[in-house]
C-alpha cells in the first residue's frame, strides 16, 4: 500500500479558492476525511473567506454615490446637486428571519406605555426635513426608545435605538402601518438647524414581518439593512436609556 | 466605445467600492480611491485594451493608486472606521451584537496586513478572482500571489479566533 502523498496549507487554500482541478479536489476531499486537523483548516478558511466578504460588503447593497456615476458620466461636476435623489435610497429591506424577542434597546422597553398624542394627520415616512410639530418631529423630540406612539388605529411609530454620528444623533424609526401593510425603518438625524432629517427609508410587506400575535420583535435584521448607513455616518454604539434621556432632557443640544 | 466603456464602469461601481473599502478600511477613503481611480481610467481610456476585463483593469488602478497614495502620506496610518475604532472602548464593545462585533474584528485584522498581502487576499477571498486573474490584475507573478495569501491568511486567522496556529 502505498503513502497516501502530503497535502500541505498551499494546496489545501488552493482547494477552497477553487484552484484545482476536479480531479485534484476529489483527492482533497478524500484526504480530509481522515485528516480532521486539515478539515479544521479548511473549514477555517471557509469561515475567514465569509468573514471577509461580509465585512466589506456594505457597498454592494448601495446606490452608486452620485459624485462618482457623475464623474463617469462626465457630468460637470458642481453643476449636478450632491444630494442622491430621495427615490435612489428608498429600497425595500429583505424578509425577516424567524421572530426572536430581544435585540437593541428595545429589548427592555418592549412592554413601554403606549402615548397617545392628539390626532396629527399620518403620514408615510418621507426622506428629508421633518416637519415641525409633526407626530413624528415629537416622537423624534421627545421619546424615549421603545415607546410607541399611535399615530392612528392602523398606524405606529416607535423609535428604535438612539445612535451617536459623526454629524450628531441619530435615531432609528420603524412605522408600521397596518391599513398599508407595511413597515417603514427610518434613519432620522438631527440637523445642524435644531431640526430632523430622514436620511434612509427601508420598506418591507407586514405579512413577512408580524409574529402570530400580531407583534412585532426586533430581531436584527433591519438593523443590518440600515447598517451600511450607519457605517457610512461613522455610527457608535446606541446610547444607553440614560444618555438618551439626557438628550431629550437637553432639548438635543450637545 | 466611450459610451460603453462609461456603462460598465458604472455596473462595476459596488464592487470597487468594496474592494477599496477592504484596502483602505475607511468608507470615505475608499469612495474617494474610486472615485480618482474613474477619473483616471477615464483620462486613459485608450490604454484599455477591449475583450480584456474591465475589472481586472480598475483593480489594478485602484490598487497602484492607493499604494501611491500610502507611501505619499507616510506613516499616517489606517484611519479605521469609528465604530471599529470603539473595540477597544472601555469594553463597549461587549455590547455590539456579536455579529457586528465579529465585522468589526475582521475589518480590524485586515487593516493590520501589509498592503500587498491585503490586496491579494481581497481579490481571491472577496472578489473571487482566480490566481492568475489576481496576478493580472496585479501586474505580480502567480507564486507571489500565493505567497502573500498564504502569508495574509497565517496572520488573518488566529486574530479571527479560526486558525490555531501553524501546523507544520
Amino acid at each position: 500500500m502505498t503513502a497516501p502523498p502530503m497535502i500541505d496549507r498551499a494546496q489545501l487554500s488552493a482547494f477552497v479558492d477553487g484552484e484545482l482541478s476536479p480531479e485534484e479536489s476529489a483527492a482533497v476531499v478524500m484526504h480530509l476525511a481522515d485528516h480532521p486537523a486539515d478539515q479544521a483548516y479548511v473549514d477555517d478558511l471557509f469561515a475567514a473567506n465569509a468573514a471577509l466578504a461580509k465585512a466589506f460588503a456594505a457597498p454592494m447593497a448601495e446606490p452608486v454615490p452620485v459624485k462618482i456615476r457623475d464623474t463617469i458620466r462626465g457630468t460637470i461636476m458642481g453643476a449636478t446637486p450632491t444630494i442622491t435623489p430621495p427615490s435612489a435610497q428608498i429600497i425595500p429591506f429583505r424578509p425577516r428571519p424567524a421572530l426572536v424577542a430581544g435585540g437593541l434597546a428595545l429589548a427592555a422597553s418592549i412592554a413601554a406605555a403606549i402615548v397617545l398624542f392628539q390626532p396629527a394627520p399620518p403620514s408615510a415616512l418621507a426622506l428629508g426635513p421633518v416637519t415641525q410639530g409633526s407626530a413624528l418631529a415629537r416622537a423624534l423630540e421627545t421619546l424615549p426608545s421603545g415607546t410607541v406612539l399611535s399615530e392612528s388605529a392602523d398606524r405606529d411609530l416607535m423609535i428604535l435605538a438612539t445612535l451617536p454620528t459623526d454629524t450628531g444623533p441619530c435615531r432609528e424609526v420603524e412605522a408600521v402601518d397596518r391599513a398599508a401593510s407595511q413597515i417603514e425603518l427610518a434613519l432620522a438625524c438631527r440637523t445642524t438647524n435644531s431640526g430632523w432629517q430622514v436620511e434612509v427609508v427601508l420598506k418591507e410587506p407586514l405579512a413577512a414581518a408580524t409574529g402570530e400575535d400580531g407583534f412585532l420583535a426586533a430581531d436584527g435584521a433591519e438593523v443590518q439593512g440600515l447598517t451600511p448607513f450607519l457605517d457610512q455616518r461613522g455610527a457608535g454604539l446606541a446610547l444607553s436609556p440614560q444618555q438618551e434621556a439626557a438628550l431629550i432632557e437637553g432639548g438635543w443640544t450637545p | 466605445m466611450t459610451d460603453h466603456f462609461r456603462h460598465d464602469l458604472v455596473a462595476l461601481v459596488p464592487k470597487l467600492r468594496r474592494f477599496a473599502y477592504s484596502l483602505t478600511g475607511n468608507r470615505q477613503d475608499g469612495d474617494d480611491l474610486v472615485q480618482a481611480a474613474c477619473e483616471k481610467a477615464l483620462r486613459n481610456i485608450d490604454q484599455f485594451q477591449t475583450g480584456t476585463r474591465m475589472d481586472s483593469w480598475m483593480y489594478r488602478i485602484i490598487q497602484t493608486l492607493w499604494i501611491d497614495d500610502r507611501r505619499r502620506a507616510t506613516r499616517r496610518g489606517t484611519a479605521l472606521d469609528p465604530d471599529d475604532a470603539h473595540l477597544s472602548d472601555e469594553g463597549k464593545a461587549a455590547s455590539l451584537p456579536e455579529d457586528r462585533m465579529m465585522l468589526a474584528q475582521t475589518r480590524a485584522a485586515m487593516a493590520d496586513l501589509p498592503e500587498t498581502q491585503r490586496a491579494v487576499l481581497s481579490l481571491v477571498a472577496i472578489e473571487g478572482l482566480s490566481y492568475r486573474e489576481t496576478a493580472e490584475a496585479l501586474a505580480i507573478p502567480v507564486g507571489t500571489v500565493m505567497s502573500r495569501l498564504s502569508r495574509a491568511r497565517e496572520a488573518l486567522l488566529p486574530k479571527l479566533g479560526l486558525s490555531q496556529g501553524p501546523r507544520q
